[in-house]
Parts: C-alpha cells; sequence; structure tokens
C-alpha cells in the first residue's frame, strides 16, 4: 500500500494531434512545482501519479499543486494490488463511518475478472457490514469511494476530488510581458495569462527616488506571489523618474499620465522584444482610472505593434479584488507603497486624451533619447 | 557618507560594543546560575544598574527591551482607574498605550501642543483632575526637538493631584542633555540605541517606593520585574556607551553651535525651520515647502547624505501625526526633514550636508 497522488489535466486531451507537445509541457511544470521535494512523477494514460514523497509534506505537496494550471483535479489515494482483500484494506481508510455513501468503480482492465458493478457491490457490502451505521445511496451519496482497477495489476483507491486550478499548461501558449505594478490589477492580470497557458515576463516601472525601495520590495513580493503560478523566473525593472521629469517639465499637466503611459509601451515592447514575449498584458479595466478609458488606452496603444492584452478589461474591480485575494496577492497589493509620487499627478487628467495633442505634446520631448536612457537603468531579480 | 537621522537610532560606540563583546564572549553564563563564573556575569549587570542609578540616587531601574517596552510597563501599570493624560507630542509608544487603555476602562486624554510640539502647563492641568491615575509627558519631542520642562509639569499637575504618577518618555533627551528628576517625576524610560548602544536594550527608571507591574512572568529577573534572561551584551554596552558620554552641558553647547551652523547654511527662500530655538540641540527640523520630503531624503542619499523624515510619501499616512498637531499646513508637512546629530560631527561634515540640501532642493525646483 502506497501514498500517491493522482492528477488529472484538464484540456490537453482536447488537443489532438498536439498532445504530446502539451503534456511534456505539463510534466515539466509539475516537475517544477515539486522543486525541492523528493517525489516520483509517472505518467499513465490520461493522468499522472505522484509517488514516492515524504509522507509529512503530502499538505504542502497538495497546496502546491492547487497553483499548477492545466490540472482539472487531484486526489489522494492509495496504490494497492488487485486483490479483493488488499483493495477493501484501502477502501476502508477512505471510508466514512456514517452517512451515506457509494463505491465507484472504473476498471481500465477489461480483463479483471470482476465487472465494475460487482466490485463496486463487493467493497459496499462489505463496508455496510464493518460500519453498521453507513448507509447506500448511488444517486445523492455524501461520500463515494473511488476505486481505479489499473492495467498493471494495481488498484487505485481514493475518498476524493480537488479541483484543480484549471486552464492549461504555463508555457504552452506562448510569452507575454505583463506590466507589474504594486496594486490589485497587474497580478490578477498576469494570473489570467498564465491560465491559459502563457508563460509570464514581468516588467515594473518605478520612480526612484519619487518612489521608495518599499514598493519596488512590494513588487518583488507580488512576483514572487504571481509566479506560484505563472512560473515567472525574474522581474525586470526600468527607472522612470527621468522621464516623468521632463513631462512634468515640458508638457501640459493634464496629459502627464497619458504619456507617461507611452513611453512605458515603448519601453515595454523594447524588452518583450529582448526576452523574446510575443506581446504585451496589462492590467487595464475599462473606464478604471482617467487613463483606462477607451481613448487613453488608444493613446497607448497607439505607439506599439506587439499586441497588448488586457485580461481584464470587462472586470469590476469588487471582481478582481475577488480574484486576488483567491490568488493571495491581496494583502501584499494594499500595502500603502505607492508606485507613482503625488508629485507627479496632475489635479485633472485628461479623461479623453485626444490624439494629435498627445502627439503634439509628446514631440516637444526627445523621446527616443529618454527611452535610451531610461533603459539603462533596467534590472533583473531573479524570483 | 555623512548621517543626519541620530534620532532614529546611532551608531554604537565601537569601544563600547567591543567591551561588551568581549567580556560578552569569555563570560556566556546565565546571570542566574549560582556558580562563581555567573555570579561575575551578574556582578556586572548589577554594576550596569549601579552606574545609571548613581545618576538618579532617587531611582531604582529595570533594564527592558528598548525605549518601547518601558514605556508600555510605566503606562499600563499606573493608568489603571480614572483617567490618564499625555499629549499630542508623544512617540507612538506612548500614544497607543494611552489609545489601548480604553479597553481597560482607562480614559485616556491628549493635551494639545504648541506649534513646537510642547505642551503648556495650561494646557496640561486643564485635563487633570481628581480621576486622572497617570500622565504622561515625552520630555524631548522626537520630530520637533521640543524640550518639555517636566519638572514644572510634573510638579503643576501634582499640585492639582498629588495622588497621580507622572512618567516621562526620556528617550530623546537622556545621554544627550543634562537630566534632574525632580522629585515629582515617578517613572523615566530611556534607550541604549540612541546614544550608542545597541538595538534591543533600554531602561524604566522609577521612583523608589513606585513599583511598577511586572508583564512577563517567569524566572523573576529584575527583582521579579521582568522575567526573562537578562540581555547581558546589551545591557553592559548600554552601560560601556553611556559611560564614554561625559559634559553633557559642553557637548550640548557644542551641538547647539553645530545645528544653528547647518540652519544658517541652509537656503532660506527653500528651508522654513520648524523646530526652535530652544529646543533639543540634537535636532533640527525643518520643511522645504511645497516639496516632498520623503524624496528630497532619497535624492540625499544618493548624495551620500542620510537624513529622516517627518513623514512617508503613502496615501494613508500622508503626514506626521505630532507635526500635524503642531498645526502646520499641508504643504509645510509634505517637505518636512529632520537633521539629528550624534555622538560626533565636523563642521566640515555640516557644510556638506547644508552643500547637499540646497542642491537636491535646488535640484527639485529645477526638475519640477
Amino acid at each position: 500500500m502506497e501514498r500517491v497522488i493522482i492528477i488529472r489535466y484538464s484540456e490537453i486531451h482536447l488537443k489532438g494531434k498536439n498532445r504530446g507537445f502539451f503534456e511534456r509541457i505539463f510534466m515539466v511544470n509539475l516537475e517544477r512545482a515539486m522543486r525541492g521535494i523528493r517525489h516520483e512523477l509517472h505518467r499513465t494514460s490520461g493522468r499522472y501519479l505522484l509517488a514516492g514523497y515524504p509522507e509529512e509534506l503530502e499538505e504542502e505537496i497538495m497546496s502546491r499543486l492547487k497553483r499548477v494550471f492545466g490540472i482539472h483535479s487531484y486526489s489522494r489515494g492509495l496504490v494497492v494490488g488487485n486483490s479483493l482483500d488488499e483493495i477493501y484494506a484501502a477502501a476502508k481508510l477512505f471510508a466514512p463511518q456514517d452517512g451515506t455513501f457509494k463505491v465507484d468503480t472504473h476498471r481500465a482492465d477489461k480483463k479483471y475478472p470482476m465487472t465494475s458493478m460487482e466490485l463496486s457491490a463487493a467493497i459496499g457490502g462489505r463496508l455496510l457490514h464493518d460500519f453498521p451505521s453507513l448507509k447506500v445511496d448511488v444517486h445523492t451519496p455524501e461520500h463515494t469511494v473511488y476505486l481505479d482497477i489499473r492495467e498493471n495489476g494495481t488498484a487505485l483507491v481514493f475518498g476524493s476530488y480537488e479541483k484543480g486550478a484549471g486552464g492549461m499548461p504555463v508555457g504552452t501558449s506562448g510569452k507575454g510581458l505583463l506590466l507589474i505594478s504594486g496594486g490589485i490589477d497587474s497580478p490578477v492580470a498576469g494570473y489570467m495569462m498564465a491560465k491559459r497557458g502563457m508563460g509570464v515576463k514581468l516588467l515594473h516601472f518605478h520612480s526612484y527616488p519619487y518612489t521608495n525601495d518599499g514598493a519596488k520590495e512590494k513588487v518583488k513580493t507580488l512576483s514572487k506571489i504571481l509566479s506560484g503560478y505563472s512560473l515567472s523566473e525574474s522581474l525586470i525593472t526600468v527607472n522612470v523618474a527621468h522621464i516623468q521629469e521632463e513631462i512634468h517639465k515640458t508638457c501640459a499637466k493634464e496629459l502627464n499620465v497619458t504619456l507617461l503611459r507611452r513611453f512605458m509601451f515603448r519601453i515595454a515592447e523594447i524588452v518583450a522584444k529582448e526576452t523574446c514575449a510575443n506581446c504585451l498584458i496589462t492590467g487595464e479595466s475599462l473606464g478604471q482610472v482617467a487613463s483606462q478609458t477607451i481613448e487613453g488606452i488608444t493613446s497607448s496603444n497607439a505607439v506599439v505593434t506587439l499586441p497588448v492584452l488586457r485580461p481584464l478589461i470587462g472586470f469590476d474591480k469588487d471582481e478582481i479584488i475577488e480574484l486576488s485575494k483567491k490568488i493571495g496577492s491581496y494583502e501584499t497589493s494594499i500595502q500603502p507603497f505607492e508606485d507613482c509620487c503625488t508629485v507627479f499627478l496632475p489635479d485633472f487628467p485628461a479623461i479623453k486624451p485626444n490624439l494629435r495633442f498627445v502627439e503634439e505634446e509628446e514631440n516637444k520631448l526627445p523621446v527616443k533619447e529618454l527611452i535610451e536612457e531610461a533603459l539603462k537603468s533596467k534590472e533583473e531579480f531573479k524570483l | 557618507m555623512i548621517y543626519l537621522d541620530n534620532a532614529a537610532t546611532t551608531a554604537p560606540v565601537k569601544e563600547a560594543l567591543e567591551r561588551a563583546e568581549k567580556f560578552y564572549a569569555e563570560n556566556y553564563f546565565n546571570p542566574s546560575a549560582q556558580y562563581a563564573e555567573a555570579v561575575n556575569v551578574r556582578r556586572e549587570i548589577e554594576r550596569a544598574r549601579e552606574f545609571f542609578t548613581e545618576l538618579f540616587p532617587e531611582f531604582s531601574l529595570l533594564f527592558t527591551s528598548g525605549g518601547t517596552e518601558a514605556d508600555n510597563q510605566a503606562i499600563f501599570s499606573f493608568a489603571r482607574r480614572g483617567n490618564a493624560v499625555t499629549t499630542m507630542g508623544e512617540h507612538p509608544a506612548v500614544e497607543n498605550c494611552f489609545k489601548k487603555c480604553k479597553d481597560f476602562g482607562v480614559e485616556p486624554r491628549f493635551a494639545r501642543v504648541e506649534k513646537d510640539g510642547s505642551v503648556t502647563e495650561e494646557e496640561l492641568l486643564s485635563l487633570v483632575d481628581e480621576k486622572t491615575s497617570l500622565v504622561s509627558v515625552v520630555h524631548v519631542n522626537s520630530e520637533t526637538g521640543a524640550v518639555n520642562d517636566i519638572n514644572a509639569l510634573a510638579k503643576a499637575v501634582k499640585r492639582k493631584n498629588p495622588r497621580c504618577k507622572f512618567h516621562s518618555d526620556g528617550v530623546q533627551a537622556f545621554g544627550k542633555i543634562p537630566v534632574r528628576l525632580g522629585k515629582e517625576i515617578d517613572l523615566y524610560s530611556v534607550s541604549a540605541h540612541k546614544i550608542g548602544g545597541i538595538k534591543g536594550t533600554g531602561a524604566l527608571l522609577f521612583r523608589k517606593g513606585t513599583l511598577p507591574q511586572s508583564y512577563l512572568f517567569g524566572g523573576g529577573q529584575e527583582g521579579n520585574l521582568r522575567s526573562g534572561t537578562e540581555n547581558v551584551l546589551g545591557i553592559l554596552c548600554f552601560f560601556y556607551a553611556a559611560q564614554e558620554l561625559k559634559d553633557l552641558k559642553v557637548r550640548a553647547e557644542k551641538f547647539l553651535k553645530l545645528r544653528e551652523l547647518l540652519f544658517s547654511s541652509l537656503d532660506p527662500e527653500i528651508f522654513t525651520r520648524i523646530s526652535t530655538e530652544a529646543g533639543s540641540p540634537y535636532i533640527l527640523t525643518v520643511s522645504a515647502r511645497g516639496m516632498r520630503g520623503e524624496v528630497l531624503q532619497r535624492m540625499l542619499d544618493l548624495n551620500g547624505v542620510i537624513v529622516g523624515t517627518g513623514s512617508a510619501c503613502s496615501s494613508k499616512h500622508p503626514h506626521s501625526r505630532i507635526l500635524k498637531a503642531c498645526g502646520y499646513p499641508e504643504d509645510v508637512l509634505d517637505g518636512v526633514l529632520r537633521m539629528s546629530f550624534f555622538p560626533e560631527i565636523t563642521e566640515k561634515e555640516i557644510l556638506t550636508a547644508a552643500d547637499a540640501l540646497n542642491a537636491c532642493a535646488r535640484e527639485w525646483k529645477e526638475k519640477l
């Protein structure tokens, strides 16, 4: 009798001839999630078996698996020989003491001497005998004991399904560069894209000395939380303080944020190309702040050619907060370190910036030089 | 690097730390044990205690983990009924204890402070009545350097209510300005790392006969007032560092001159003075009106000068609570910088720092 965790994947079976590609990446991601824990990972048809791990780390493993995209569900179970006695010994461990239950058998080994129904009935009968206060209910049982008869002479016995993170294995849908601030939205945006299988690279803009190192540390912490899902390996930071100063000094006040975002997008596109990312990802949500109106989005979008993915565009703040709590980034996001100093915030930012006016104002600045200078401040932190 | 944030913490006095480390390395025994080696450690701690109590012969002393713990123990020991009075110019260690008192049915009362952060006798007395159990007034305000005449205040308070106890947080005063504790003062908190000791050590001085309560129970150390094996290294470093502090009066006068030199070297077009001339010689607080102190602080840091600020660039606590209570407008509060000195600084360093302050502020003006 050996303890195992049974992992089932979600959408990979839809992928036809590409399935091998998806499965390989999924396997690599599972291995990465298990980094630092002794284990064996076996692939069987339609599922993975995790075995040989230290029992005391089972909780930790379960919580790590919760963050791996591509997992449909996973269960703690036992591997036993396929004799009736051995199966029953394991089933007893997963059986409830009272209430209603059923035994659900799946038989991959079609040569097994009993049919699924017969096996369910046999095990169920023994359980009823040993636990007299149990009752069978095959339609809406409170508990289910699952039996899975494998072809190699073993059987898997488990008691419940834990819901996995769903989605697709990270790395199966290309790479994107996430513009991560210290706020609530951007980590959620990264999470959403990772969930669809995208590898997420991270870029943060700061403006030291106008913002402090606390803000940077906060972003590092957020990046670490996000990388639990997105498997991001590093965080790139670029200082845009000088750009902000120049905009503040030279251009119309109400365009401060609009213009800064255009600079950020341009820099992000350069960094994306350097890091082989196929798109930019932002946490923009339509109309949430002045720069996230459709006019604001148009103005920043106009300076890049890479697609910009905005997975939160149709989300309400409440919905985003709920997700960020689920991801575990909320508590960090609301720490009071600002990623933009209030000195640069105009009293009345332009809500509907006119693109021609924006371009006119921007033309007063040496755009190329400023970008080159900012890129010199690029730093990379391993997560 | 020129370090001007000594009101936050000071560099340890090298000789003191070395002496304490040497003693600690050789005498690592538990001071509560009975063998001769341990007794030796105990004796050294008692020597430290005697050193401090000789400065204040009417007081006993218990070592704590720092000023905050000393404040907590003093306040929770004596703010036990009726109401307790303090000022709006207190360190959070005092302020938050008073707020907490509410949970025990004691009404906290906060006296308004003057523009410099000090409290007047009149204002303080207006809150004291026959039900007051404790009055606590900071000796030197940590943000403005304002010095409260605690002896006079204590005298006045006791005249109105002889039964209440008087505590003062002396963290920014002890070891810096000459301290005399008059007979109306009952409790006084001090800290080691503000005068060249190491972090994690402080003490509560309490008048003989005014016994504080214990909040840490265990082996009965510190006369059963604070259990827990003594922080031998910290206590000894505190002791040795304090031994190095001689001629406080001369030193204070010297710093007074340096403080004025620093202020007079600052561009008057940019910097407004907040701390007064009568305040602690060790603290100069100014405001670069309309700028952000926190940003200037980082610009200065890049230029090798470390100063303190009165606030953090945060939406939740945008301004210093104390300076707000002093009644400064928002644009002044935005630009607060605090320069604090200890134990040595040269005229040349003061001038270099002043140049950096002027240069950074001008750079700001140019850029923005």
